[in-house]
């Protein structure tokens, strides 16, 4: 089956805004007129913008570690999520012209990212893997950064990047007696030193403390609405949460889901929703919302009730109206399985066969 | 300190500092006078890179010497009862320390020996600790051969061998992917709750602290920052979060007319809470302009609000100059500077 055909450029305008993969794809068939979100950028594959994959397989001998793989992402915060082994490595290393595709087209600014040397004017990558000399200062390393991509001023450029990352303070210093956090953000300055509108990261937050956090996710955020493409792979789904504006999803090489995350979970129609309600009079809300047919089920257990529905807006439309005409104050009204973590979680147990 | 009642201490409290300083050579600073004093439970220790979370567990372990001041597990001092407070602890440390050639069933046996257990003891722990963590068949095979996850529960199963009565563990999820993290997380969260081991977890994430923990410790600068139970770090604030389907303005505006003190943030509207009126106020005027309404909540406190307050890591400032705008589509760079 192929995954996710490719959709021509100009689908814009009410396509899917989210899309959901294979065996979801039962959920996803009847396409809602998504609002016109910069996340519909990813579900469509638009050859025009910076990064594109357009059906691209890479194989090792037997084993295929990216299996058939389209999509295109324009500005913006972009999460890479999936199992350990599932492939991100192997596409952002794709990505980076590190790797040839066994088959497909990889396209960075329009051009092939395979034996294509321009291309890394316009990316800053930054592996997982240490791939730092630990006898060099962090400026020195910076600073043959900026050397590699001929920058007129390296020494300025460098300290420039440094500062951006905050490591003003311990540039000096041999890289060999940083932290992980630290040897993390040089690594950041190095892929940043020549102002790339592209940044691939792995694991970028790996081993920061949460100060160090923080200020990596403004960072980002900041390049983002600078119009820069940014593609981070990470298993911290919290982070991704916050930080990302769209996901995907690889699982077992393929594309299991592509956009924003709220919306794929509204197109798994399969799967009731769930909401925690708190008000003034929660037995009464109960049984006000059991005459209602976007309802299932209701449960009131420890001063908690959870509301079980059948399809999302139908709910939401109803849920305030409800209370008003039965008389109870509401506090709170929450969806309580739209986190990315129960998004992921169903993503890859659906895969799994449910194992897990 | 009670020295003499050492054989089996009564577990009031778990480990108290008071006045503990290490100072390294060459001028730094560890820990600085960290007073603390934390009862049994399963206690999160948060702190930046260097700010003593890793000293203060080696000075735990006896493995380090304090320059002034003591510290105790379960009313031990740490300085005079190493013995006693090793058979109490079990240590399970971040980097990678498992010999690669060597199957889990031998080397957490042998580590069972170590600890003092008789041979055939040894054995049956191995193999119930093992279990509890998750690991069957692959038992009998060489961790090198093992993924990230399997060697995080052997780790986790060394230090639960000898049965102890406080777990120390180093970022124990570090390099799990999110399967491999929560089945982590569970085993801690059993570990401490089925049985009643206490534990203590160091770690960078905050959002799994507050998924294990009932109590946290905040350390900086070598200084007690804060300990408290862990509900207090994330109580409800007074504002309310509002998000609707589509309508988000002529909400706004509805409630602004109506006395409301609203802001906006991302997709929600934040409505100041004075009293209980704006509850009503919100479902009403949804309801009037037949609004779908998605969520209400008030908003509450993070653990990330500790590392927040200082003003040095407000955004955008200091990035402003070496972040040119950049056109969604790159044109190829010039040749420039060559």
């Amino acid at each position: 089956m192929a995954a996710l055909p490719a959709e021509g450029a100009d689908g814009a305008g009410g396509d899917v805004g989210a899309r959901v993969a294979d065996g979801a794809a039962d959920a996803v068939r009847r396409a809602p007129a998504g609002p016109s979100m910069p996340i519909a950028q990813l579900a469509v594959v638009d050859p025009s913008q910076p990064i594109v994959l357009d059906r691209v397989s890479r194989w090792y001998g037997n084993v295929v570690a990216v299996n058939d793989i389209s999509f295109s992402l324009g500005a913006g915060i972009t999460g890479l999520l999936g199992p350990n082994g599932a492939g991100k490595s192997t596409l952002l290393h794709l990505l980076a012209g590190l790797l040839r595709p066994s088959a497909g087209r990889v396209l960075i600014g329009g051009r092939p990212a395979w034996r294509e040397p321009s291309i890394y004017r316009e990316i800053g990558l930054v592996p997982e893997r240490e791939a730092v000399h630990a006898f060099l200062t962090g400026r020195a390393f910076v600073e043959l950064a900026a050397r590699l991509q001929g920058l007129a001023d390296p020494v300025a450029a460098a300290a420039r990047t440094i500062a951006t990352v905050d490591m003003a303070g311990a540039a000096d210093r041999a890289v060999g007696t940083y932290s992980k956090g630290m040897r993390q953000r040089i690594k950041i300055a190095a892929a940043l030193v020549h102002e790339p509108p592209i940044l691939l990261l792995d694991e970028p937050f790996n081993g920061m403390d949460p100060r160090q956090r923080l200020h990596m996710m403004d960072l980002l955020r900041s390049m983002a609405t600078r119009g820069r493409t940014i593609l981070f792979s990470s298993h911290i789904l919290e982070e991704v949460e916050r930080l990302a504006d769209g996901i995907l999803v690889i699982y077992a090489g393929r594309l299991a889901a592509a956009g924003d995350f709220r919306e794929i979970r509204r197109l798994m129609t399969d799967r009731p929703h769930t909401f925690r309600v708190r008000s003034s009079d929660d037995r009464r809300l109960a049984s006000a919302f059991m005459a209602e047919p976007a309802v299932f089920g209701s449960e009131l257990r420890d001063e908690r009730l959870t509301v079980r529905v059948s399809e999302f807006s139908g709910f939401t439309r109803i849920v305030a109206r409800v209370a008003r005409d039965a008389g109870v104050r509401l506090f709170e009204v929450a969806p309580t399985d739209d986190s990315l973590e129960s998004v992921f979680e169903y993503l890859v147990t659906r895969r799994a066969g449910g194992r897990r | 300190m009670p020295e003499g009642t050492a054989r089996y201490p009564d577990p009031v409290s778990l480990i108290a500092t008071s006045g503990l300083t290490k100072r390294y050579p060459g001028a730094i600073t560890a820990l600085d006078g960290l007073t603390l004093d934390v009862e049994p439970g399963i206690i999160g220790l948060v702190g930046s890179n260097g700010a003593g979370k890793s000293t203060l567990l080696k000075i735990l372990l006896g493995l380090l010497e304090p320059t002034s001041g003591s510290a105790t597990i379960f009313n031990l001092d740490v300085a005079t009862h190493g013995i006693a407070i090793r058979e109490l602890v079990g240590y399970m440390p971040e980097h990678d320390c498992l010999p690669p050639d060597m199957t889990a069933t031998d080397i957490v046996s042998h580590l069972a020996l170590i600890s003092g257990l008789p041979k055939a003891a040894a054995r049956e722990r191995t193999a119930e600790v093992l279990r509890h963590v998750g690991l069957y068949e692959e038992r009998y095979r060489a961790i090198g051969g093992y993924s990230t996850g399997m060697k995080q529960r052997v780790k986790l199963a060394q230090a639960l061998v000898h049965d102890p009565r406080l777990l120390l563990l180093d970022e124990p999820t570090n390099g799990l992917d999110p399967a491999g993290r929560d089945e982590m997380l569970e085993l801690i969260r059993r570990t401490g709750t089925e049985f009643g081991i206490a534990v203590i977890v160091a770690s960078h994430l905050l959002g799994e602290i507050e998924r294990v923990c009932d109590h946290l410790v905040a350390i900086e600068g070598g200084k007690l920052l804060r300990s408290a139970p862990l509900v207090s770090f994330t109580e409800r604030t007074g504002t309310l979060a509002v998000e609707v389907e589509e309508g988000r303005d002529a909400l706004v505006e509805r409630l602004t007319a109506r006395g409301l003190r609203v802001a906006i943030d991302g997709s929600a509207i934040l409505v100041d809470l004075v009293d209980e009126a704006p509850f009503d106020i919100v479902r009403d005027t949804v309801v009037d302009l037949d609004l779908a309404l998605v969520r209400m909540e008030q908003r509450r406190h993070r653990l990330e609000d500790l590392f927040r307050d200082d003003p040095s890591v407000a955004p955008v400032a200091p990035l402003a100059a070496a972040v040119p705008a950049a056109a969604a589509i790159p044109p190829p760079l010039p040749p420039a500077d060559r």
